[in-house]
């Protein structure tokens, strides 16, 4: 029998949005308490976390593991235990002093008008404007889902940020600095936590979104990343050393060269045959071709249904289409967005080279959100004329292509509880909205919105850079707290039949988010106790097309 | 003599720091796009913008700068934003910055009447605003000061000196409504005098109300009140910003200009000491043109 959500349990009334009051968090109360916060251990209780909606109110989270004494030797951690960054220790305390020097002389230069050209005024505006007025608060889910800790207020990493901007940096920073409010003293251990916040937002920038005066917390923690990154040398090993480094240097940030690339092909065509009936031969390099398509090779490794996907539905509407076979022009994926300008200069550029030597005429961006953002507002600026290419997303020709009927759809293949996530970088950074609305509503009878969603989406808790940070505790804190408000989003959508009679299906196009619903579903266990699987839009696409064999859709969690 | 000189030292100030602030905002370099949705210029009332469209490169634009200023009414007149997120700060913050907004409004009308414009009954006028700014002011900078005092989010991120800025605003709104309440004429002479730069004429009161109102205008520029301002670039220059750079544009111009700076950062991984097109076209291990 159907597992209803009953009657009078729900949240004691509270909508997606609202959110209890946390029950343990102690009350700052002054600018001192605040910055002394720096200074302590502020492990997350997991008691504090907002609890679930139905059928979860008896869960229990499990305690974020604490770094063994032998981790603790070699790295330091943030004010809240989980370590990101593994920044090593320092050896001594002159090296200490040496980097917290290094530090404010990379302050000095992410204020600088040629060292940071790529994002200095909108960086200044938010830095000198903020009137903490604190109207952005709510609006982060992970500040109201961790139980309104303080360190994850939107406005704290800037708040710290500026005091030491207005202390250190600026002229007359030590004129009476208690009565204006930026008396503070950089050391080692602040700037390690400040580090080490930096990755605990997820730069979805619901909060700017929110601020009525157009602050953006969320680039101020990019920022401060960049400073890391760019003049330390420290950054998330996944984004940096596994990440824009080694695509630069294979290909890709999975580690796929163009031979491991060609072996994912031939099992992508085989797979297509046997599921799809199609005899395909996945074009590449193919000069002239109208689209040039872009896909995260994550998707090859952890999704290649994706990739089938696309082939089947690009080659069933007669689309002109390659790939590219040369590194990093196989890899849409620049994680450099999130945490460093020169590396993402380079990865940029790449694309675009790529893209004109095949004389393609437009790129096409898969189901992959950074990418989106990475490839076409923030790199319009970027990319010089004589080198750009016209550059589109996959949802605004897959919308051509399912609305103009381009294939042949069956929406009853489809007649199961479907709900949309909506990828920031795609929605809040970009303004494509309804493409996939559109495409969901003809093929899916039974879809049904988030609360909020669109433009107001929350984000899956994995932005950033965060779904593919997988060392020490980090991945325990993005699941339990970070994932939080977009599980609890899920259940909700899915309260009609949340029982796990009923297969359901999220649908999330972007290949990052994949990555952090996999692991918030496997942590909350909601396959096993309410069959919620995931994945991407044109596997839907798919498994609805009339000329494909029924059950492309594999009901597998994975 | 003196009160003449501080007014005058006030309103300079004020207009010369605004000014550099202001400078300082519109002659930063061109900065890479970061818009955020929606966008209000934009048709869609869902947030949709130009890039849902096919071929979007090839589409013209539906700019509108009436939904921009609809938008910017709604945020300025009535704060809709706070209301939204932060309905108990509104209750202070929305009578605050009336006002202000009605403060300014009489100096302008001052100016007016002093310009012998509108006769008794613009003075009349005045006195009414007047006296409802200055007890909105009061009222407003009274109710922030006890919150900014008092609630834990507020609280932590309130520096003393933003708390001594509140109680001077609030005393500015009790002395601008007694003010007003004796009458606009000998406040429009005192402005006549002023910008004649003549020895102002000016009871007690009304010489505490314009020290005090200079003293505002003398520390204004320096701090984050110049939202009033700022706030053109941060929606306009950022979160509204989304110009497609077209070749051979202004824009292009100055971002291909960008790409000559020079790059200092010291990580291993970038170049420095090499400019940004150098940097972003080579890895460390490579050299670049020229080398």
């Amino acid at each position: 029998m159907e597992q209803q959500r009953p009657t009078g349990v729900e949240q004691e009334g509270l909508t997606t949005t609202e959110t209890p009051a946390a029950p343990k968090v102690k009350a700052h109360q002054t600018p001192d308490d605040v910055i002394h916060l720096m200074e302590k251990d502020q492990t997350q209780d997991v008691d504090t976390l907002v609890p679930l909606p139905f059928p979860y109110e008896d869960w229990k989270d499990t305690p974020i593991p604490t770094l063994s004494d032998e981790q603790r030797s070699r790295f330091e951690v943030g004010p809240d235990g989980v370590s990101a960054l593994q920044i090593p220790k320092p050896a001594t305390e002159e090296e200490k002093e040496e980097r917290v020097a290094q530090f404010l002389a990379g302050l000095a230069k992410l204020l600088d008008r040629e060292d940071n050209w790529t994002f200095l005024q909108p960086l200044m505006l938010s830095l000198e404007n903020c009137v903490k007025c604190q109207t952005c608060n709510d609006s982060c889910g992970i500040y109201t889902d961790s139980g309104r800790a303080e360190m994850y207020r939107p406005t704290f990493r800037g708040e710290v940020l500026r005091r030491i901007i207005d202390r250190y940096i600026k002229p007359g920073g030590g004129i009476l600095p208690g009565l204006r409010g930026h008396d503070i003293k950089v050391d080692w251990n602040m700037i390690v936590n400040l580090a080490e916040l930096s990755y605990r937002c997820t730069l979805c920038r619901r909060c700017a979104q929110a601020c009525p005066i157009g602050v953006d917390n969320g680039l101020i923690s990019r920022e401060i990343r960049k400073l890391f990154s760019q003049e330390l040398g420290i950054a998330m090993p996944e984004l940096h050393t596994l990440g824009t480094v080694k695509q630069l240097k294979t290909g890709s940030s999975t580690g796929l060269n163009p031979a491991g690339v060609a072996d994912v092909i031939e099992f992508a065509e085989e797979d297509i045959q046997e599921k799809a009936g199609l005899e395909v031969k996945i074009p590449f390099n193919k000069e002239g071709a109208e689209y040039l398509v872009m896909h995260n090779a994550g998707e090859f490794l952890s999704w290649p249904e994706n990739l089938q996907a696309f082939v089947i539905i690009l080659e069933k509407a007669g689309v002109s289409w390659t790939m590219a076979s040369e590194p990093v022009g196989y890899d849409s994926v620049n994680y450099g967005l999130f945490y460093d300008d020169v590396q993402y200069s380079r990865i940029v550029l790449k694309h675009y080279g790529i893209a004109k030597s095949l004389g393609v005429k437009k790129i096409l961006e898969g189901e992959c959100g950074h990418a989106h953002k990475a490839a076409m507002p923030v790199a319009d600026r970027l990319v010089p004329r004589d080198m750009f290419v016209p550059t589109e997303s996959s949802l605004v020709l897959l919308e051509d292509i399912v609305m103009n009927d381009r294939i042949k759809l069956d929406p009853s293949r489809n007649d199961f509880p479907v709900t949309l996530h909506d990828p920031c970088n795609i929605t809040r950074s970009m303004g494509i909205i309804q493409p996939q609305r559109n495409i969901l509503k003809k093929i899916c009878p039974q879809f049904r919105e988030m609360t909020p969603h669109g433009v107001d989406n929350y984000c899956c808790g994995g932005g950033s850079g965060f779904a593919v940070g997988n060392s020490v505790n980090f991945p325990d804190w993005r699941t339990r707290v970070a994932g939080r408000m977009k599980f609890r989003q899920i259940l909700n959508a899915f309260s009609d039949s949340i029982g796990p009679e009923t297969n359901k299906y999220v649908c999330a196009p972007c290949s990052n988010c994949k990555g952090q619903l996999r692991d918030i579903i496997r942590y909350y266990e909601g396959w096993d106790r309410c069959r919620i699987l995931y994945g991407g839009l044109v596997e839907l696409i798919v498994n609805a097309m009339v000329d494909v064999p029924e059950g492309f859709l594999e009901w597998e969690f994975h | 003599m003196a009160l003449l000189l501080w007014v005058w030292l006030g309103c300079t100030v004020f207009v010369l720091g605004c000014a550099w602030r202001a400078y300082r905002y519109a002659s930063a370099p061109e900065h890479l796009r970061w818009d955020l949705y929606p966008v209000a210029h934009e048709p869609n009332a869902y947030g949709g913008s130009y890039l849902e469209e096919k071929d979007w490169w090839t589409k013209p634009r539906h700019s509108s700068l009436v939904r921009e200023a609809v938008f910017m009414a709604e945020e300025i007149l009535l704060l809709r934003g706070v209301w939204t997120h932060n309905r108990r700060l509104w209750w202070g913050s929305f009578p605050f910055h009336w006002g202000l907004y009605l403060m300014v409004a009489v100096t302008f009308g001052l100016a007016a009447a002093a310009l012998g414009l509108g006769g008794q009954p613009l003075l009349l006028a005045l006195a009414v605003v007047g006296g409802l700014g200055g007890a909105l002011l009061a009222v407003g900078s009274v109710v922030l000061l006890y919150l900014r005092a008092r609630d834990p989010k507020l609280r932590p991120y309130t520096a003393p000196v933003d708390l001594m800025n509140l109680v001077l605003l609030a005393l500015l709104g009790i002395l601008s409504a007694l003010v007003a309440n004796g009458g606009m004429e000998p406040v429009a002479a005192a402005v006549a005098d002023l910008a004649q730069a003549r020895p102002v004429s000016a009871s007690t009161l009304l010489a505490t109300q314009m020290t005090v109102a200079s003293l505002f205008l003398l520390y204004l520029p320096a701090t984050r009140m110049v939202h009033f301002f700022s706030k053109y670039f941060t929606y306009h220059a950022v979160r509204w910003d989304d110009r497609p750079r077209e070749a051979g544009s202004a824009l292009d111009r100055r971002l291909r200009a960008a790409l000559d700076f020079g790059v200092d950062w010291s990580a291993e991984h970038v170049r420095t000491g090499k400019t940004w097109a150098e940097v972003a076209t080579t890895l460390p291990e490579e050299k670049s043109a020229g080398e």
